[in-house]
């Protein structure tokens, strides 16, 4: 009967899925590299929404540590000038790191999603260079400072007008464990 | 019945601690004018009963290549004269059928036939008549390989409809941050099955010139980094890890370089790595920014993208000697290009006002032309097909991003939209057989 051969692909499929789960890779890093023949699409359909207006939340509200100052930088379009109103909060920044040498930090630049991924990463990293430079400035130790660029591949925000492009556009100050 | 249906609830459990597949579909939006009219008969199966449907799957691959007007499934009588398929405006006619043979291996068959110069009821030229045995979880792979035969014998231009398509998915559930997967799924976007599953970004994926491997961007050390992962095992190395941005990785023809982009050195610049001995090579010596190398067919120029003269060019370094010339003066934003496989062309993401799009630029003539510029949106990402028929892209559909389709005389369009996640940043295998 059709039904029982259906039942019987069906069983195998997700008995297969069943070892395939078992025998993935390297849950720690939160990483998991498959090989195509390790995996069977079995057909199983997995219904998840894509979440539209949440927050994408990982940008500097973790670690709130006491003594800095505003953290989140905004940068103009195609700019990677920091503003006047964000000097005194850079500066800040920089002296709590002059004065406690062995507090590190990671500098996270972005930009909205127009344009190239790779180019984007650039203009990130510019972006986090010109916050850095500043620091530097102010005697900010080489060491405590790390510079990551994400491009425009953690958004601040899933929109696309002009107000959520502004929010993408900026340098995160994130604590870093060292 | 019971024991059943445990077994299915434990299956979808494990499901839903997999990874989103993206599950892709084909939606063609654009074909050609002048159409090539061919019959696609439904396959006999007799008593067989396989797990796919041979001739509806090469019936969709020639539909959805935009170049096939097809007449097929319900639309054609099986069992008729070549003569009632020209009657019904077929100038060709696919006929096959598909067999059991023991084993859980089926022998398919098929024939496509001219139905314009036979003269008389039975007398078409077989234009390719062909048989294989395969097991059963080759159906489809066979399906499209008979659809490559045909459209190589009508179009004369080899098919693509046998390589695969590789891109990043993008899954962001409600309270929780965003999960990556870089994903490959054949041309057709069947058979998703996930390469690296993520909560950092992955980006740039790379085939190699066999592809038998993929190079990538991954996040997940909480910096850029660059892996080779072999696409068959998963098993995958780390190639580059400096300090600062580790991007872009493009092969050399033969397999044994990659150009990739390092600012180790202060700023963005284009380096090519020996993957045997991780010898770099610097290519690009300066402080502007430096990015997305390509490779040209004979592996003696690279091309990639520089603000050097104010704003994101493309430019052509010659790797003999050194020299360095601008190619691209259209418009203040050209990027991410690539060659087309006759190294005619390249193509390329194009800014002239306001949105992005992907451009061609044939390099006699020096004749740029933009190819989505009825979207209405920004598109990013450019692959072309290793036929050069085709260019892949991102762009987004209903405030989604999506994978879109076009040809690269822009006859041709499809949307291919997914049905979970958001999909991004798509690479074209080159031929896989």
């Amino acid at each position: 009967m059709k039904l029982n051969k259906i039942a019987k692909v069906v069983l195998i499929g997700c008995s297969i899925l069943a070892l395939s789960a078992c025998s993935s890779k390297h849950k720690n890093s939160g990483y998991d590299a498959t090989g195509m023949n390790d995996m069977n699409t079995a057909g199983g359909a997995q219904a998840s929404g894509a979440g539209n207006g949440q927050s994408y939340g990982d940008d500097g509200s973790n670690g709130t540590a006491r003594g800095l100052a505003k953290r989140t930088y905004y940068f103009d379009f195609n700019s990677y000038v920091v503003r006047d109103e964000d000097k005194p909060a850079v500066l800040a920044n920089a002296d709590y790191l002059v004065a406690h040498p062995r507090a590190k930090i990671i500098l996270e630049g972005h930009t909205d999603p127009r344009g190239s991924r790779e180019y984007n990463v650039a203009l990130g990293e510019h972006r986090a260079n010109a916050v850095f430079d500043m620091m530097k400035g102010r005697g900010v130790n080489l060491n405590q400072v790390r510079i990551v660029s994400y491009g425009a591949e953690r958004l601040a925000t899933p929109g696309h007008s002009e107000q959520d492009f502004q929010l993408d556009r900026r340098v995160v100050i994130v604590k870093s464990q060292g | 019945m019971r024991k059943l249906i445990t077994m299915l609830f434990l299956g979808w459990g494990l499901i839903l601690s997999n990874p989103v597949f993206a599950y892709l579909s084909m939606e063609l939006t654009r074909g050609v004018a002048g159409a090539v009219p061919i019959a696609v008969v439904p396959f006999s199966v007799g008593s067989a009963t396989p797990s796919q449907n041979v001739s509806d799957i090469i019936a969709n691959d020639l539909k959805n290549s935009g170049r096939f007007k097809v007449y097929g499934g319900n639309a054609v009588s099986k069992d008729m004269p070549t003569s009632y398929y020209r009657s019904i405006g077929a100038d060709s006619v696919v006929q096959g059928a598909v067999r059991e043979v023991g084993g859980g291996r089926y022998e398919i068959s098929f024939k496509l036939l001219d139905t314009v110069k036979g003269k008389e009821e039975g007398d078409a030229t077989p234009l390719v008549t062909k048989q294989y045995v395969v097991p059963e979880n080759e159906l489809r792979a066979v399906a499209h390989h008979i659809s490559d035969l045909i459209y190589r014998q009508m179009i004369g231009v080899r098919g693509v409809f046998s390589t695969k398509l590789a891109y990043i998915v993008v899954q962001r559930s409600a309270g929780e941050a965003a999960r990556y997967t870089l994903e490959v799924a054949d041309a057709d976007g069947y058979n998703p099955k996930p390469l690296l599953t993520s909560n950092d970004p992955i980006m740039s994926p790379a085939w190699s010139p066999n592809g038998k491997q993929i190079a990538y961007v991954s996040f997940e050390n909480k910096h850029s980094s660059i892996y080779v992962e072999d696409v068959a095992t998963g098993s995958r190395r780390l190639i580059s890890d400096f300090r600062g941005i580790n991007g872009a990785p493009a092969w050399s023809p033969d397999g044994r370089k990659l150009a990739l982009v390092l600012s180790k050195d202060g700023s963005p610049n284009i380096y090519m790595m020996n993957l045997a001995t991780k010898q770099l090579t610097q290519a690009t010596h300066d402080w502007s920014i430096n990015t997305e190398p390509s490779w040209s067919r004979d592996g003696r120029y690279l091309i990639f993208t520089s603000n050097r003269s104010g704003g994101p060019q493309i430019y052509q370094k010659n790797l003999a000697t050194g020299a360095i010339t601008r190619l691209t003066y259209d418009g203040n934003y050209n990027a991410r290009a690539s060659f087309t496989p006759d190294g005619n062309h390249i193509v390329m993401l194009n800014q002239e006002s306001k949105l992005f799009n992907i451009g061609i630029l044939d390099l006699d003539t020096s004749t740029f032309r933009v190819l989505t510029n009825s979207s209405g949106t920004d598109n990013e990402s450019p692959s072309i097909a290793p036929n050069g028929s085709m260019v892949l892209y991102g762009t987004l559909y209903s405030g989604r991003s999506v994978l879109s389709m076009i040809a690269s005389d822009g006859s041709v369009q499809v949307r291919l939209p997914a049905r979970d996640g958001e999909v991004q940043d798509p690479a074209w295998s080159p031929y896989l057989s």
